[in-house]
Formats: C-alpha cells, structure tokens, sequence
C-alpha cells in the first residue's frame, strides 16, 4: 500500500501538476485572447483573465495554507480540481506519519508497561556511563530519579567500590555483588552487557538476597554439623581404642570392637573432610599468602606414600622447575596429597604414579599422572562434585568419600589455579593444576644438598 | 536552580579533566562509605578480621586524596579555572580532605572494633551504635549524592540531620556514664564506646561540611559556620528576585 501511495506521490509531483496548470494556463489565455479579439482591446482582457484566475489559485493556496497550518485533518478543505487532488495527498501522508506514530508510541508506553514488571532491573548507559534510561525497579533499588538523573554518570551514584571496578575493568564475563548498607539490608548483582561494535551497555540489576541467606545457610549447617558431630564421635573413638587394646576382652568380642574401631576412624576422617571444605568455602579471598616450597613439600608427600605397605611398584618425581608458590601451605598440601592419594588408589601395585612439578611462560603446573583404572568420559564433568563416585562401591572399599576432588576444586580456586583431567578407561589418568604466574614466587633460599 | 554545567568549554580536554575529578573524588567517596559501613558492622558483629581490614584498608583513602590534591593542583596551574570552575574545584580540595578525615575515623572505629570484639558484649549488642551509624551513612550517602547532582536544596536537607545526630551522640554519652557509675568494672568499654560514639558523631559532621562545599559549589555562598534555616531563607529570596 505505501509503494503504491508513494508512486503517486511521485507521479503528481514530477509532471501532473506542473503540465496540467500549464495547461489550464494555456487555454484560459486562448479563451480570454478570443474574447477580447471578439470585443476588441485584447490586451485588457487577457490581463482580466489572467488576474481572475491568480485570485483563483491564491485563494485556494491561502485555503491549503491555512489548513497545514492548523493541522486539522480531519475537516481538509473543500478545494475542487488539482487543488482538492493535492490536499487528499497531504491528508494522506499525514494520516499515513501519524498512524506510524502512534504505533511506535505504543510499542514504547507497551516496552516501558513490561519493563516496569519486569522482576529485574535494567539501566542503558551511554559511551561515557552515563545513564540514558532505567526501569522502576532499578529506580527503587538504587534510589535514582528518572527526571533528576538521566544523564548522570552512573558511577558517581552507585558508588560501591566493587562496582566502580568492575565497570573500569572492561570485563564484563560474570557480574558483580554489592551489598547495600541500608536498612533493607539488600544483595545486589550487577551484569553489565555490551552488544558486539556498540558503545551503549545494558546493565542488568538482580536481586540475590534470597540466594545468597540460602546459600549461608547451608554453609553454616554443614560447618556447624560436621562440628558437632564430631565431639561425640571423640568419646565413642576414645573408648573404642581403649578397649581394642583390652587383653583380657573376650574373644569374641575382639573382632566386632575392631570393627567399630575401624568405622568411626572413617566417620572422623570424614567429619575432617567437610570441616576443611567448609573452612574453605567460608574464608572469603586468600590474605595469608606465603612462600610454599613446592619440591619441598612433593618429596615429602611421595616419602610418605613410599612408606605404605601396598602401593604401586613405582612412584617417580620430577622436578623440572625449583619455583616457589605464594599460598596457603596446608591447603596446597591437601590438594598435592589429595591428587597423589587418588593415584596411588586406583593404580594396581604393578603400577606406576608419575608426579611432575615444572614452569613454562604461563605458569606453574604440577601433574600427577597414574596407570590404573582410568575414568569414563561421562563421569569427567561431575567428577568434582561432593559426594560423587565413579563406583561407589569400589571407592568405599578403597576409603573414599567422593570429597577428594571437591577440596582439591575449592583450594585451587582460591589460588587462582585451574584443574584439568585427562583420562582414558583402563589406561590411567592425568591430573594437572595450572597456577598463573602472578602466583609463582622464585626461590630466595638456595636448596643445600645434604 | 542554577546547574553548574560542565559541558560549556571549548577545551574539550578541560571538560574531560573537570568531570574525571569530580568522578574521582566520588569514587573517593564510595570507598569512604564502606569503610565506614564495615567498621560499624565488624563493631556491632564482633568480627576481628573485619575490623582489621578496615584499619588495612585506610592507606588506599589516603592514597586517593593525595592523587586527587595533585589534579586539582595541575588544572588550577594548567588552565586557571575561573567562575564556576574554580569553585568546583576549591570545593573538591576540601571535600577531599574532609573525606580523608572520615576515612581516619573509619579506621579508628575499626581499630576499637577489633579491640572490642575480644572483650564481653553488652546485652543491647551495640544497637545504639548500629542506629547512630546507620544515620551517619544515610547522611554521608545523602551529602555524597547531593555533591553528584550539584543539588543544593538536597544537601540541605541532609546537613539539617547533623543535629539529630549530635543528641543522639549525646544520649549515648549519658548511657555510657551511667554505665560507668553502676559498674566500675565496665568503664574499660564504656570509654571504648564513648570513643565509637564520638568518631560517628565526627563523621556526621564532615558529612555536614562536604553538603556545605556543594551549596557553595552551587550558589558561590559561603555557608559555614551559619544556621541552616537562615541560610535556606537567604537562597530563597534570592531565587525570589532573580526570578521576578
């Protein structure tokens, strides 16, 4: 319908009107010359005619004027021959603008309406972040006012330190968590998406309050239960050790107390396990890094599983690199020996546990690669979780609680360090951790031989 | 009201310079803030290591006034700013310093903090403190915002609290004698307390000067040391007959 209308346009515009009024011109002259040739004095007719027809045509254009000015299309005026022609056109394309209009207008007052309820908040910022537009929810969590403050940089009223950070940093992969400090006591996260080429962001305002209590919540009943769980279990372990070492216990009883012995031994360590993983996950960022001596701390892990009386055949170190990390010492030796325990687990005693410390331009990586069982493709990915097992059956026998790996992700998580799993059923497995090299720290003592 | 613009100079350069100090200095701000807000909260909670995080934390303060010194020193050499930019940036000197000044009183509320958190509690849990902190952060939040919004009338507003502050700092000062009187044996940490109470109320009143830097910053009125209500009746009759 508009390629039609707009062809019309073009068609009047270019050569109708020009050639018809040329036209009409043309023939009242010749009307008026014949008239005045008719009564004589040709001169004064032609000029009578010619002026009749001017006051004509600027009526009609004072008529036109009169009606675009005041824009009243509903009532267009009453002009007969080109003139009516033309006026239908411009109440045409009036209509047709207006009726654009009001559809634009709609979807916009339709987009704010569902914004508006919209159970998160959302702000467009320009190229230097200021704000260009903001729903009602960012409105009431922030405290801003769309007639005050549209226009004002968004980091000079949302001031938190993380924010301001987060939005200089440029990086806009994950969001931000502020907690805000009035009386509602509110987690915000905040996400900043930038389209690919624009200079405008969107930034996403969410309410976490809920998640994050939830969140507490279940870190603080694990911690508090594995806490007092363990009291009594030091009470039942310590009569049970005073008893198995009984001489003159029955003999029948000597195997069932031996028993106990050895289970809440297994329920002890595993209390320990939850309480270092909660304590892990408790203690925010690292703030007591120090200089953990890796070599130092590889042999006497390997030392230690050398002195197991089953174990693989062959358990190989190689250090390539005397490097240093800065860390936690007691969480890096329960990731080292979390690894290497696993390995020497699943390798049969005609084995062999390579364990390889080395540095490269990316970093620090440690591997600890084994012979043994080997792990399903499908098991990779929840091989971190708490409480998984590939076999659940088979690593009880063995003395696991499926936590290993879970410690082993938390700790390198707060040192900034990644874990990857190579691994292949029935041919072994391949273990790396991959330390930054903002993390390496270079040995100031030298190592004495002895 | 007269919005100080920021945008009228040709020097686009200068435009950019102005408007990277007055971010930085509330960027400033929004460090002060929680600092101020961690401190009182690891006071109230008892948590030690919070507490010393805030004290760890006051060199970055520190380090923000004296980068913020150095601009306002280059640009009033640089460009000699004249009319409303001048006041923009004389204002901003001293609001730096009275935030620097915030800052210490942050620190040392974290350094009672954590001096607190190892003795007993008292049974209303520092509740007075919470209250009179949080007004105290409502205040610093408000004069921060009014600074943003070159509101005048908004800071004000908040400069006005200062006096509900100060009685209620007054309060607790009466609580914490007759503490003492009752019980020689706590006057160890009602003096602690009383120093707490003192450095909040010290903090509302920076917070009344930086809301005094922006009626100046705004009107090119000096306000100190002149009672609000006069003051708010002067910009109003003076609005009166600019307007007429």
């Amino acid at each position: 319908m508009s390629r039609k209308q707009s062809f019309q346009v073009q068609r009047l515009s270019r050569s109708g009107v020009a050639w018809q009024l040329f036209m009409q011109v043309a023939g009242l002259a010749a009307v008026f010359l014949l008239l005045g040739w008719v009564f004589g004095n040709m001169g004064w007719w032609l000029t009578l005619g010619l002026s009749l027809y001017l006051f004509l045509q600027l009526r009609n254009l004072w008529e036109l004027d009169r009606w675009v000015r005041f824009r009243s299309v509903l009532h267009p005026p009453d002009l007969s021959g080109h003139w009516g022609e033309l006026t239908a056109l411009i109440a045409r394309i009036y209509r047709r603008k207006q009726f654009h209009k009001q559809r634009v207008a709609n979807l916009l007052r339709e987009f704010r309406r569902l914004t508006a309820g919209m159970p998160d908040g959302a702000a467009l910022l320009g190229p230097d972040n200021e704000l260009l537009w903001f729903n009602q929810k960012v409105e009431r969590w922030l405290s801003l006012k769309r007639k005050r403050d549209v226009g004002l940089r968004i980091e000079n009223l949302v001031r938190y330190p993380a924010f301001v950070q987060y939005l200089e940093r440029g990086d806009f992969s994950h969001s931000v968590t502020v907690l805000q400090s009035d009386a509602q006591q509110r987690w915000l996260s905040m996400h900043l998406v930038q389209a690919e080429g624009s200079k405008q962001k969107l930034l996403i305002v969410r309410d976490v309050t809920h998640e994050i209590r939830i969140e507490t919540m279940r870190r603080d009943f694990v911690a508090n239960a594995s806490h007092e769980l363990r009291s009594p279990l030091t009470v039942i372990s310590g009569y049970l050790d005073a008893l198995a070492e009984d001489t003159e216990l029955e003999k029948t009883w000597q195997e069932p107390v031996r028993e106990m012995r050895r289970q809440s031994e297994r329920m002890r360590a595993l209390i320990e396990e939850l309480l270092q993983l909660s304590r892990l996950e408790n203690s925010g960022d690292m703030s007591d890094s120090q200089v953990v001596d890796v070599c130092g701390l590889l042999t006497f892990l390997r030392k230690d599983v050398l002195s197991l009386p089953v174990r693989p055949a062959e358990i190989n170190l190689q250090l390539d690199s005397d490097v240093c990390l800065l860390g936690a010492e007691t969480e890096l030796q329960s990731v080292f020996a979390n690894l290497i325990s696993n390995a020497v687990k699943y390798t049969p005693n005609e084995g062999k546990v390579m364990i390889r410390w080395w540095q490269d331009p990316d970093g620090g990586h440690l591997s600890v690669s084994d012979t043994g069982i080997g792990i399903a493709a499908e098991d990779l990915p929840r091989l971190t979780e708490r409480f998984y097992r590939v076999d659940a059956g088979r690593s009880r026998d063995l003395g696991g609680f499926g936590l290993g790996l879970a410690i082993v992700k938390h700790a390198l998580q707060r040192h900034d360090a990644t874990l990857t799993i190579e691994s292949e059923l029935g041919k072994g497995s391949t273990f790396i951790c991959h330390f930054p090299k903002e993390r390496l720290a270079a040995r100031d003592v030298p190592i004495v031989v002895t | 009201m007269e919005k100080a613009d920021l945008s009228h100079h040709i020097l686009s350069r200068f435009n950019a310079d102005l408007e990277r100090l007055r971010t930085s200095v509330l960027q400033m701000g929004g460090l002060v803030e929680e600092q101020l807000t961690n401190a009182v909260q690891a006071l109230v909670n008892g948590d030690t290591a919070a507490a010393e995080r805030v004290v760890g934390n006051d060199h970055r303060v520190n380090g923000m006034e004296v980068s913020i010194d150095e601009d306002c020193n280059r640009i009033l050499a640089t460009r000699s700013p004249a009319a409303s930019d001048l006041r923009l940036i004389v204002a901003v000197i001293k609001t730096i310093t009275d935030l620097e000044r915030i800052g210490d009183e942050a620190e040392k509320i974290g350094y009672i903090g954590s001096r607190l958190a190892t003795m007993e509690r008292p049974a209303d849990r520092y509740r007075e403190i919470k209250h009179l902190g949080h007004a105290v952060e409502q205040m610093l939040h408000h004069a921060l915002d009014a600074f943003a919004r070159l509101d005048a009338d908004a800071a004000l507003a908040t400069a006005k609290r200062d006096r509900m502050v100060d009685e209620e700092y007054e309060a607790i000062q009466r609580q914490c004698i007759t503490f003492m009187m009752e019980d020689p044996r706590s006057i160890r940490r009602a003096i602690d307390v009383l120093w707490v109470a003192r450095a909040i109320e010290r903090i509302g009143d920076h917070a009344k000067n930086i809301c005094e830097y922006v009626v100046y910053m705004v009107h090119g009125k000096d306000v100190r040391h002149i009672r609000i209500e006069d003051v708010e009746e002067e910009l109003k009759s003076r609005s009166r007959s600019s307007a007429s």
